[in-house]
């Protein structure tokens, strides 16, 4: 769902004007407070250093514009939201050590990743780099911050927070009204406290700020969880320094950090301050009445392009009347279509006139004021819009707040907006189970308490937080808030069609490759097709909306898993999390596969590893209120997104080399010997010649040509081929090949067995003939006849061969199914025509298994895979004999019921009388 | 004993036998009245069949205006493209400026013969209806092109015809469910042939709607059957959606149909002959359309295996199926799969609907966008 914008550095000019817009008289509107929060505030004081950050965010700015689709890129937009991407942070970082010395953390890129705000850690990192000039890396760097932090936080440092200071300006006399008295709401307004002091205390101690992000980490926790309990702090300032305090030596600080990275549990104050200003933003929100509850006519969506929205946008068109309006970020109306077009053919939907005509494009952007959107359409769409279906979201796990807030938590207000004005609408927010998503949170239903805002850590969860919250102030002004919260959203059960930047797509790849699995309680993923399904429905039906839904399906549980991926073929040994986490990153580095990289950058960040942490070890989501509503109105039920479900998008994954299937030079799953023995004749060249590569037509060989009953070892097989009409001496042959299959699923779908082996025979060559390549169908094209008969193909062989002097011959066999009473033949004798490579057959002949060495090396004689348990190889064992036996069950039946429905048909047709007619 | 019932009481008079000639009935549609001209066809064996041609009005010049000739399958009738209650395949291609034909051949729900035994085999359709009313069309449109769009056996009949070199020089086929290779699950094969076997001295037919037959009949033991572990409690949505006229087949995906087509599942498809049976069977196990009469020198054109004869094909084929066609199964992937292999020089495609049934890819509501879409542009590049 995280889209490339195109022209962000171009937005931050409207944001400009955007904020000159005085609308309707009672102060700022979200979209006024949008352009404000969104990085336009002018600088607050201190004019040397803030020209000097100024002036390096300027260099930044035009570093990092190389890396972004524009080309440019303004100091206060977003290097992500302008359409970098993670793999141009990390060349962007490495740029910026080398042309301007700025040393950079990738966290902290991705943390908060507009110039300005690098710039901003830019002149402290400075600072104490004098102090301490052997320091190199940006590692090492932080210690001595933090170590300097307490004595060194002279005026110098005081500037650089003055960014957020700046946009609290406006809501922060709200709040400072109700944090005044911090001491008898300490209970509840502890994080409160901690931003008052960030903002009252800025200008004159200045304590915390620059270090304090980095200080954050190590010491906020202890701060936080002790905070509240203790429940009566002076004042939250000395609560947040105590902890730095006691701890200015450097040495031990600097030991712990690089080892601890992942233990920060708590969020930036920063982020906070700045979670607390975009909550309040709703409070600004127009009151309204309620919507008339009919379907929808004419619906706004957003995130029309992304993997969910794209569903979202068939099923809303499948399954109402509604025309669909879709905000589409583009240049114009054509480039959207153009762009919808693409996105909606990417993940396997239906993309033609039938859908075009029922769609309107509105090429804008989410994260703009008034979405980017002239007024007079604005006002337009207020007023003709009944519903409207937010489903737009940055989706990235390593970014911070203050990079994906624009996108997920003002964009959710902006359409707040919108539904509030004009005529009542209700909106849809498409949230996510992540705003759950705490280390340690017991319940995750649908009216259960979210997660603790300061216990978020990554950015994602913090905005969705925000987002979902934001709304909920929402509901007070009279607006119809639905919230639905999908989980682990899984491709599509029937097109495979996947998202490929979601982390679940990454990981099932991951499990899949290197067939181990990370312990963890719950995986709370339903398929896309079921998610979209549910979310139209609420959006139709009147009597559903303005609830919480979690649309998180029926959890896979840990043994769940193992269970189908066994069941695949796929066993897979479960690793502890650590071990796992440690495991991949080391495979992933030993064999760099470039699908794969985000994962990989994933599994190295600290926030993103909280995230995946919470995520493993988080309790089952429970959907009851949904479970209700699918069960009214007679939707399918959630089922498990088991193997059977996941095997279209575990394939398609393979297809575009994100997960891998077993190959045929892997260790084989399973495995057994076949030695064949028989004779062929020389083929005169003519009718029966052929061409060995493709179409079948030339099988001369007609049913009744083929002799009946055992032929003696070395016999002839008299007649073999019209053509061979002076057939010469006949020729022992003999065959022994290991048939092997590399998994389940290439038997299942191709039902082919790999064959490799050798071929003797004489007449061809003295020397025995290798198999370079050779593959068996089990009864190919459904055992439909060659020619009209009733012999039925059984079974395919095609081996290509080569002799010891680098000659290629080919070699193609057949055994065949027929309406005779020498089954057990059958299913041995195969029928063979060899040749040279691109020449016609120059022998015929046939080939059998020895009735005593079928059952000693097919059924006795399989071998299975020697890492799998004992139990794992006798359920492989089994599996393929009951498959391969169905199979030539099916296969040797088909001529039987052939025949004796013709028996059936010899009886008279009877002329029953129906009485009442 | 049920099965003997027979009240003569209850009986209703015998239209049939008063009248002399035989009517259709009346297509539901919402088209201009105007616009509809029903063309009164008889085959040259003298069945009278229905042949409706739809006016494009002034959407595209008349001499661009590809002809468009749609096959219903069997029970079905002419009204499963004109749908009233949602965007059905006629609007679409008014839309798209072609004109569209609807044949009514002698399997059609519409008219008689399903029910009152006027016997045929798919023979018949392949030799007579369907090469009769192209015929017919061309001497209608003169040269414009025109293509085919057909369901179900309306599409296996075409299949024989074609191979047969009965319909020469269409611009494009698009088939729907089943073509020259039909396959269906082992259990609904077995379900045929018990069930025909049993049945077939007894009744003739098995019919659809509950309320034509009433409780009291001996169809009744059928609609219990196929009432078991169905999930809807309409009779005519079991023995269709849970049972396909008692083979355990499901003919489509239930959620997809609107609430109003599904209370007019009756009206869209009728009773189901017996009598077809052996020769359903006979195409059924040999896996490809074969001819039934192999002594009727009258049936000579048709060739003995439409298989072995797919080289006469000599038009584009699109192979549409549901992936989750309950009836067919994945016939047509099979059917593009041999093709590929036996007639490489063939220009046939193969489209999987995802989540669709057979049925509902043209009753269904979401039809014409998840499926409409594939004909349409396949209509356009070779117009």
């Amino acid at each position: 769902m995280r889209e490339v914008n195109e022209n962000v550095s171009a937005g931050a000019d409207q944001r400009a004007t955007g904020e000159a817009i005085e609308r309707g008289g009672v102060g700022l509107t979200v979209s006024d407070l949008l352009a404000k929060v969104t990085g336009s505030a002018p600088p607050a004081e201190s004019a040397p250093a803030t020209q000097d950050a100024d002036e390096l965010a300027a260099a930044i700015a035009a570093v990092a514009g190389r890396y972004v689709p524009a080309g440019h890129l303004s100091p206060d937009a977003d290097f992500f939201d302008a359409g970098g991407t993670s793999v141009s942070a990390v060349e962007l970082v490495s740029a910026l050590q080398d042309e301007l010395g700025v040393s950079l953390d990738l966290d902290e890129v991705f943390a908060d990743a507009r110039p300005v705000a690098l710039a901003k850690g830019q002149p402290h990192l400075r600072a104490t780099a004098t102090a301490v000039p052997e320091v190199a890396g940006p590692v090492e760097t932080r210690p001595t911050v933090v170590a300097a932090r307490p004595d060194s936080a002279p005026s110098a440092a005081v500037p650089e927070r003055a960014d957020p200071v700046a946009t609290w300006t406006t809501p922060q006399s709200a709040v400072a009204t109700w944090t005044t008295p911090p001491p008898a709401v300490a209970t509840w307004t502890t994080p409160p406290p901690a931003v008052a002091t960030l903002t009252d205390s800025a200008p004159s101690t200045a304590a915390p700020e620059r270090a304090d992000p980095l200080a954050a980490r190590p010491t906020r926790r202890p701060a936080v969880q002790t905070g509240p309990r203790s429940a009566a702090p002076s004042t939250a300032l000395p609560e947040t320094a105590a902890p730095v305090a006691p701890r200015p030596v450097p040495a031990p600080a600097a030991a712990v950090r690089p080892h601890n990275p992942p233990s920060a549990p708590t969020a930036r104050p920063e982020d906070l301050t700045q979670i607390l200003a975009d909550l309040a933003l709703a409070d600004r929100l127009p009151f309204t009445a309620s919507p008339d509850p009919v379907p929808p006519r004419r619906v706004l969506l957003t995130g029309a392009t992304g993997f969910l929205g794209s569903h979202m946008l068939l099923d809303l068109l499948r399954h109402s009347d509604a025309h669909v309006h879709c905000l589409v970020r583009a240049a114009d109306e054509e480039a959207a279509t153009a762009r919808l077009g693409e996105a909606l053919k990417k993940y396997g939907l239906p993309w033609s006139s039938e859908v075009r005509r029922r769609v309107t494009m509105l090429p804008g952007d989410i994260r703009r004021p008034r979405l980017g959107l002239s007024d007079d359409l604005w006002n337009t769409l207020a007023h003709e819009l009944d519903s409207i279906v937010g489903v737009a979201a940055a989706v990235d796990f390593l970014r911070g707040y203050q990079s994906l807030r624009t996108s997920n938590v003002l964009g959710a207000l902006t359409l707040a907006e919108l539904a509030a004005t004009g005529r009542p609408k209700p909106l849809h927010h498409i949230s996510s189970i992540a705003v759950f998503n705490e280390v340690g949170i017991l319940s995750m239903g649908e009216d259960d308490p979210l997660a603790h805002i300061d216990r978020l850590v990554a950015g994602y969860d913090q905005t969705k937080w925000a987002a979902e919250v934001a709304l909920r102030r929402a509901r007070d002004h009279g607006l119809v808030v639905t919230a639905l919260r999908p989980g682990g959203i899984g491709g599509h059960t029937r097109t495979g069609a996947y998202n490929a930047q979601d982390l679940s797509s990454g990981l099932i790849s991951a499990f899949g490759r290197f067939r181990t699995v990370p312990a963890f309680r719950y995986l709370n993923a339903a398929p896309v097709d079921w998610v979209s399904r549910v979310a139209v429905a609420v959006v139709c039906e009147p009597d559903a909306w303005g609830f919480d839904y979690n649309l998180t399906g029926v959890p896979n549980t840990l043994d769940d898993v193992v269970g189908d991926m066994a069941f695949g073929g796929m066993h897979v040994r479960v690793h502890d999390w650590d071990e796992w986490r440690v495991d991949a990153l080391a495979r992933l580095a030993a064999d760099p596969i470039p699908e794969l990289a985000f994962l990989s950058r994933v599994l190295q960040s600290p926030t993103a590893l909280k995230l995946c942490e919470a995520t493993l070890k988080g309790p089952a989501a429970t959907a009851d209120r949904t479970t209700a509503l699918v069960e009214a109105l007679g939707l399918p039920p959630a089922t498990r997104y088991d193997a059977r479900a996941q095997l279209k998008t575990f394939e398609r994954l393979a297809g575009d080399g994100l997960a891998r299937l077993p190959q045929k030079d892997d260790q084989p799953y399973l495995w057994f010997s076949e030695n064949t023995e028989g004779s062929v004749s020389p083929v005169a060249a003519g009718p029966g010649g052929t061409n060995p590569g493709g179409a079948i037509s030339d099988e001369a060989i007609s049913d009744e040509a083929i002799s009946d009953g055992p032929i003696p070892d070395g016999a002839s097989p008299d007649g073999a081929s019209p053509g061979a009409a002076t057939p010469g001496t006949p020729c022992p042959m003999s065959m022994s090949l290991t048939l092997s299959i590399a998994s389940m699923h290439q038997l299942v779908t191709e039902r082919r067995v790999d064959v490799r082996g050798e071929v003797i025979c004489p007449a061809l060559h003295p020397e025995p003939l290798t198999v370079a390549r050779g593959d068996i169908w089990i009864r190919p094209e459904e055992g439909i006849p060659h020619r009209h008969g009733l012999r039925h193909q059984l079974l395919r062989c095609r081996l290509e061969l080569t002799d010891p002097e680098g000659g290629r011959w080919w070699l193609e066999g057949h055994k065949y199914a027929r309406a005779r009473r020498d089954i057990w033949r059958q299913t041995r004798a195969l029928t063979v025509r060899l040749g040279r490579e691109g020449e016609p057959a120059r022998l015929a002949g046939e080939v059998v298994v020895p009735a005593d060495s079928y059952v000693r090396d097919q059924i006795d004689g399989i071998k299975v895979d020697p890492r799998l348990t004992s139990q794992e190889k006798r359920a492989a064992k089994l599996t393929w004999l009951a498959w391969f036996g169905l199979e030539m069950g099916r296969g040797l039946l088909g001529p039987f019921a052939r025949a004796a429905a013709d028996l059936l048909d010899l009886r008279r047709p009877q002329t029953p009388t129906e009485h009442h007619r | 004993m049920i099965f003997r019932t027979t009240n003569p009481r209850t009986a209703r008079p015998a239209l049939r036998k008063v009248r002399t000639t035989t009517t259709l009935r009346p297509l539901r549609h919402r088209l201009d009245p105007a616009r509809v001209e029903e063309i009164p066809f008889r085959t040259s064996d003298g069945v009278r069949l229905g042949l409706t041609r739809v006016d494009p009005g002034d959407r595209a010049p008349a001499h661009d205006r590809p002809a468009v000739l749609l096959l219903h399958g069997h029970t079905a009738s002419a009204d499963m493209f004109l749908l009233p209650e949602t965007r059905n395949l006629v609007d679409a291609l008014l839309d798209e400026g072609h004109e569209p034909w609807l044949l009514d051949w002698r399997g059609s729900c519409r008219l008689p013969y399903n029910e009152t035994g006027g016997r045929y085999t798919y023979d018949d359709v392949a030799l007579y209806d369907i090469p009769e009313a192209v015929a017919h069309i061309r001497t209608r449109i003169g040269d414009r092109s025109l293509f085919v769009v057909a369901h179900c056996i309306g599409s296996l009949t075409l299949s024989l015809s074609m191979t047969a070199g009965l319909v020469p020089g269409l611009a494009g086929v698009v088939s729907q469910g089943v073509f020259l290779t039909p396959k269906l699950a082992g259990r609904t094969s077995l379900r045929m042939t018990l069930a025909g076997e049993l049945l077939k001295s007894r009744i003739d037919h098995i019919p659809v709607d509950f309320r034509k037959v009433g409780l009291r009949s001996k169809y009744t033991p059928l609609f219990a059957l196929a009432s078991r572990k169905a999930t809807c409690p309409d009779p005519t949505c079991q023995i269709l959606h849970n049972s396909a006229w008692g083979t355990g087949a499901s003919l489509f995906v239930h959620e997809h149909l609107t609430d109003a087509t599904h209370d007019r599942l009756a009206d869209l498809l009728g009773p189901a002959p017996l009598w077809i049976l052996p020769h359903l069977r006979r195409i059924e196990l040999a896996r490809t359309v074969v001819r039934w009469h192999d002594t009727d020198h009258r049936y000579r054109a048709l060739p003995q295996n439409a298989l072995d004869a797919a080289a006469r094909i000599d038009t584009p084929v699109l192979l549409l199926a549901g992936s989750e066609n309950g009836l067919w199964l994945d016939s047509q992937r099979l059917c593009r799969d041999v093709l590929a292999r036996r007639q490489p020089q063939l220009d046939v495609t193969y489209t999987e609907i995802p989540g669709y049934g057979h049925l509902d890819t043209f009753l269904g509501r979401g039809a014409a966008l998840d499926v409409f879409g594939h004909i349409l542009d396949f209509l356009e590049e070779r117009r």
